[in-house]
Order: structure tokens, then sequence, then C-alpha cells
């Protein structure tokens, strides 16, 4: 045997181990789609489907799916809306004043790594005394924290990317401090403004257990708890559950995947820029 | 912060005293929505729970709330399904993530250079991106006794079928096996990044010098890949201890308690069945703790000052 047939072999056997690997991880993901599409007939059957034979759209239409879309498209919103504003100003005041120098820094860290279920047990408390359990409100507070923890760092290396030439010139025109931020910083941050909304929208979509211990029924509830409080019971409507599975999924695949370059800096705090 | 001040007022002329004032009244009130934030909504519920931790309060039952000292700790010591979920979590770091590491990394260097390198670093990251309790419905089809996908690979390969959630083994497998489905591709996403860093000049160099695959691996490209992987790990090892949603979506940390992870006992205890906050407040914070001490590391890791431009420079 040749060089040239080992290194084709060798080639051969590296697409196949990428192959094998890719069918492994998205096998879930598949199954969740396809299962999506099929009918009735199809949920249960040996050997299983691996693909819809008689595909057909009826398990979109889940029922009362709808108050649970609305609170998790109200509840996403607000929050990523907040959180991009609440990251800039935060990110401005870090990024061109170096204030609270890396001790604040790495106190917004901590923030955005908080093991959810340790704020979920003392605000549940809270919450009950003061009426928030159960409400937008009550749900679009306490995810503002690890968004706005993670839009910080998107945002610090946005902003340092800007030159700072460009304060100082209109610093020296006379621009005060405020209307440099409105006028130069702003307009040239918002791109990383979109990023802090949309990937701060995905986190707070994909989120659960705050949403789960903080809320009671459809009042308040987002999609992933819907998709929780379906699977207990016996008779699992599969084909539905799968569609309202789907329909949680597309966003954040589609999002993340997109903004690929901003949810690695905000990922590792600035670290690696990707 | 006082390093910062120091800074600032070194630096300054005696003229420029009153514009260097009104910076820092501007970075504060910039700053202030998001420390009102975190005060508000953690650091304030995170003391509330300090002290819940010393009482006996159970909101499904009136009168308690009593001071109780360190009675909830002592109770952990001596309570299984606690020292259990400790260990199932202890099982996804020491399992899971060490797994994850390996395949992440290694599926960088596969792809790293190959024809259809976009397409396949796409789809390996799609994963990442999906809502655990996703998973959790998948898996609950996947893994089905009767039905299930994993079952009927198996039984091509005469392997009788497996009733993957009724047995300790078998459903502590399914979670590590969902965790690394879901988390590798995050392992891949930053070291991944890292290789993308390694200057082509120096594998160029390396190449015309004759140096085979894992030379290349362990003399060039692992030393930049360093610290991309061990930032990778310890941001894992945090986030590994919150696996909650995949738990409650497939096992409910059952058999038994084989699979309760430390964020899905808190829950049980604290929200689920028990109310019982003052336990669960003590189990919450010892969690706490163990996080803040992963954060910290990972805080001198990142070397903040250098990655954010955050010291003054000159």
């Amino acid at each position: 045997m040749n060089k040239r047939m080992v290194s084709r072999i060798l080639k051969i056997v590296r697409y196949a181990v990428i192959i094998l690997i890719l069918c492994v991880f998205l096998f879930p993901v598949y199954w969740i789609t396809i299962t999506a599409f099929k009918p009735m007939s199809e949920w249960n059957t040996w050997p299983p489907h691996f693909w819809p034979f008689h595909p057909t759209l009826a398990n979109f239409a889940v029922k009362g799916i709808l108050p649970f879309l609305r609170n998790s498209l109200v509840v996403s919103s607000a929050v990523a809306f907040i959180s991009a504003a609440i990251s800039l100003m935060a990110a401005y005041a870090i990024s061109r004043y170096k204030i609270g120098g890396t001790g604040l820094a790495g106190w917004f860290i901590s923030m955005r790594m908080l093991p959810p279920i340790t704020i979920a047990i003392p605000l549940y408390v809270i919450y009950v005394k003061i009426h928030l359990l159960n409400t937008w409100l009550g749900l679009i507070l306490v995810y503002l924290i690890p968004t706005v923890a993670f839009g910080i760092w998107v945002m610090i290396s946005f902003l340092n990317e800007i030159p700072k030439e460009l304060d100082e010139a209109a610093y020296v025109d006379g621009a005060t401090r405020l209307q440099t931020f409105r006028h130069v910083i702003f307009p040239l941050s918002l791109s990383g403004v979109a990023a802090v909304v949309v990937l701060s929208f995905v986190q707070t979509w994909s989120a659960f257990l705050l949403a789960t211990v903080l809320t009671s029924d459809s009042a308040a509830q987002t999609l992933p708890v819907y998709l929780g409080r379906f699977v207990t019971g016996y008779n699992i409507e599969w084909g539905p559950l799968a569609a309202a599975g789907l329909i949680t999924m597309l966003p954040p695949i589609a999002i993340g995947l997109i903004f690929q370059r901003y949810l690695i800096r905000g990922l590792t705090f600035g670290a690696v820029k990707g | 912060m006082e390093e910062s001040t120091i800074a600032l007022e070194n630096k300054n002329k005696p003229v420029k005293n009153s514009v260097r004032a009104h910076d820092r009244r501007i970075a504060i009130l910039f700053i202030l929505p998001a420390v009102i934030l975190f005060l508000v909504m953690a650091i304030y519920p995170f003391i509330y729970m300090i002290y819940t931790s010393f009482t006996n309060l159970n909101l499904s039952m009136s009168g308690t709330g009593q001071f109780i000292g360190l009675s909830n700790y002592f109770e952990i010591f001596h309570d299984p399904l606690a020292l259990g979920s400790i260990w199932f979590s202890a099982m996804v770091l020491l399992i899971a993530v060490p797994i994850e590491m390996v395949i992440g990394i290694m599926f960088g260097l596969l792809i790293r250079g190959i024809k259809g390198e976009r397409v396949f670093r796409l789809l390996f990251l799609i994963s990442m991106m999906i809502p655990g309790i996703v998973f959790g419905i998948s898996a609950q089809m996947i893994f089905n006794y009767l039905f299930g996908s994993a079952n009927y690979f198996l039984s091509l390969f005469g392997i009788s079928e497996i009733a993957w959630f009724g047995h300790a083994a078998t459903a502590q497998f399914v979670i590590l096996f969902l965790d690394v489905i879901q988390w590798t591709p995050f392992i891949f996403l930053i070291t991944y990044a890292g290789l993308l860093s390694v200057p082509q000049d120096l594998i160029d160099a390396a190449k015309v010098d004759g140096a085979s695959r894992w030379q290349l691996f362990a003399n060039v490209e692992f030393p930049t890949l360093k610290s991309f992987i061990y930032i990778a790990l310890i941001i894992r090892l945090i986030d590994a201890l919150k696996i909650f949603g995949k738990i409650y979506m497939t096992t409910w940390g059952g058999p038994g308690m084989a699979t309760s992870s430390w964020s899905f006992y808190i829950y049980k205890v604290g929200v689920s069945y028990g109310w019982d906050i003052g336990y669960a407040s003590a189990l919450a914070l010892i969690l706490l703790i163990a996080s803040a001490v992963l954060v910290n590391l990972l805080i001198k890791v990142l070397n903040l000052g250098e990655t954010l431009e955050l010291r003054k420079e000159g």
C-alpha cells in the first residue's frame, strides 16, 4: 500500500467519524422534528418510523398553547429590551470610565453564573409576600439577572472596539458626555444592542427553572413550563408535544446560529472573541 | 475599586479635577441600574436566604419560621437523599464533563481544514441552542421501553429491550448522555475558536519541519489551546451544577433518587412537595458556595484586567 492510499483511507475514516458523531448528536433534534409531522397512527410503532410516512400538520394545532406562547413572547421581549438598555449603559461606564475595576466586573460574572435554584428558593417566599407570584413582572425582573450580566460582556467587547478618539473628538467639539453617548456611541453600538436583544430573548425563551417555580397557571407560565406539564400523565400525545417542542426550539436555534460570534463573547466573558 | 480611583487621582492635573469628578458622576449614573438590579433581585434574596436557612420556615405549616440555629445544616449530613443528590451532581461533573471535553476538542481537530468544515460546525452547534426541556421530550420518546428507537437499535444487535428509566444505572446513563449531547458543542465552540487563533505560519512552519499530526497538536496547537480549554472547563463545571430541566422532564429524579441532582433535590424539598424553605435554603446556600468557589477560579483564569481592557492604559 502506498502513501497516497493510506492518506485516502485516513480521509475517509475522518469523514466517517465526523458523520457518525453528527448523527448521534443530532438524533434528538431529528426525532422531535419528524414526530411533529407524524399522524397519531405513527407515534407508537414497532419498529419505530424513522420518517413520517403520512406527514401531517395537524399536530401544530396544539390545544391551549396560545396563552403560553403569548406569555413567552411578552416576557422574553420585555427582558430583551430592558436588559439591552441596562447592559449598554453599564458597559459604557465600564468600557469608557473603567468604573469599579476588576472587582465590579467579577461581581457581574458571578451574577451570570448563579445556579437558578439558589435564587428561586428565597424569591419564591418573597414573591408570595409581595404578590409577584405568577405575574409577568415577577418573571421579567428575575430573568433580567442573567441576561443583563451576559449583555454587559457582549456590550463591553463592542464598545472597546469603537475608537476612543471619536469620544474625544466630540468632546473637543463641545459635546457633553451625555450628548457624546447619544450621538456617537449609541449609533455605533447598535449592532451590539441588536445582538444583546436577540440573545437575551432566546435565553429567556428557553429558561425553565425559575419560570416553573415562580408561576402556577396560564396567566404567566411560559412555553417550556407548558411542555413540562405535558409530559405528566399516561396518555402522552407525542405529536402535539413534539410540535410544541419544535415551536419552542426553533427561535433559539435560528438566532443562536446567526449570532454565534456574540454568543461566544458573552459566554466566555470577552475572553474569546470568536 | 480602590486601584482605579488611585489611578485616576494620580493621573489628574489639578485643572482637570472638576471634569474628572463630573465623568465619575456620569459613570456612576450609567452603572446604577445594573447595580440596583443585582442588589435587589439577587443580593437581597441571598441575604434573606441566609436568614431562612437558620429557621424552620415551612410554607405549608403556619406558625413556623422560628430560629433553629444550625439544625438545617446538620440535617444535610443525616439525610441520605441530600447526600445522594450531591453525589449524582458529582457524577455529572466527573463523568459527563470529561467526556464532553474530549469529544468537543476532538471534533474541532477533526473538522479543522477539511472540505465542509463550515457546514459540520453549524450542524454540531445546533444541540447547544436547544432548551434542555425539549431534550427531555426527545429522550422520553427515544428511550421509551416499548416503542423507543434506542431499544430498536439494540434489537438490531440482538440485545433485548431495556427499561431505561426503570433501573438506577440506565436512568443515570440517559441523563449523562443527554448532558453530553447538549453541552459537548459548547466545549467545541470555545476550543474551536482557540484552534482558529493558532497562527497559521506556526502551523506551516511545523509542517515544513515534517511534524506529525500528533506533534503538531502537542507542540503548536495545544499551547495556544490550553487557556481556552481551561476556561471552557470551568464554565462547564459551574453550569453542570445547575442540571435540572432534563431530569424534571424525564426521570423526575428516579428511580428512587438515582438521578436526583443537587438542584433538583432543592426544588423538591422547597417547592414541589415540601415547602420546607428552611432546609431548602441551607441546601441552596451550600450549592451557592460551591459555585462561588468555581466562579472565583474562573474570574482568576479570565484575567479580566487584560481581556476587557479594564486597567487604564499608560
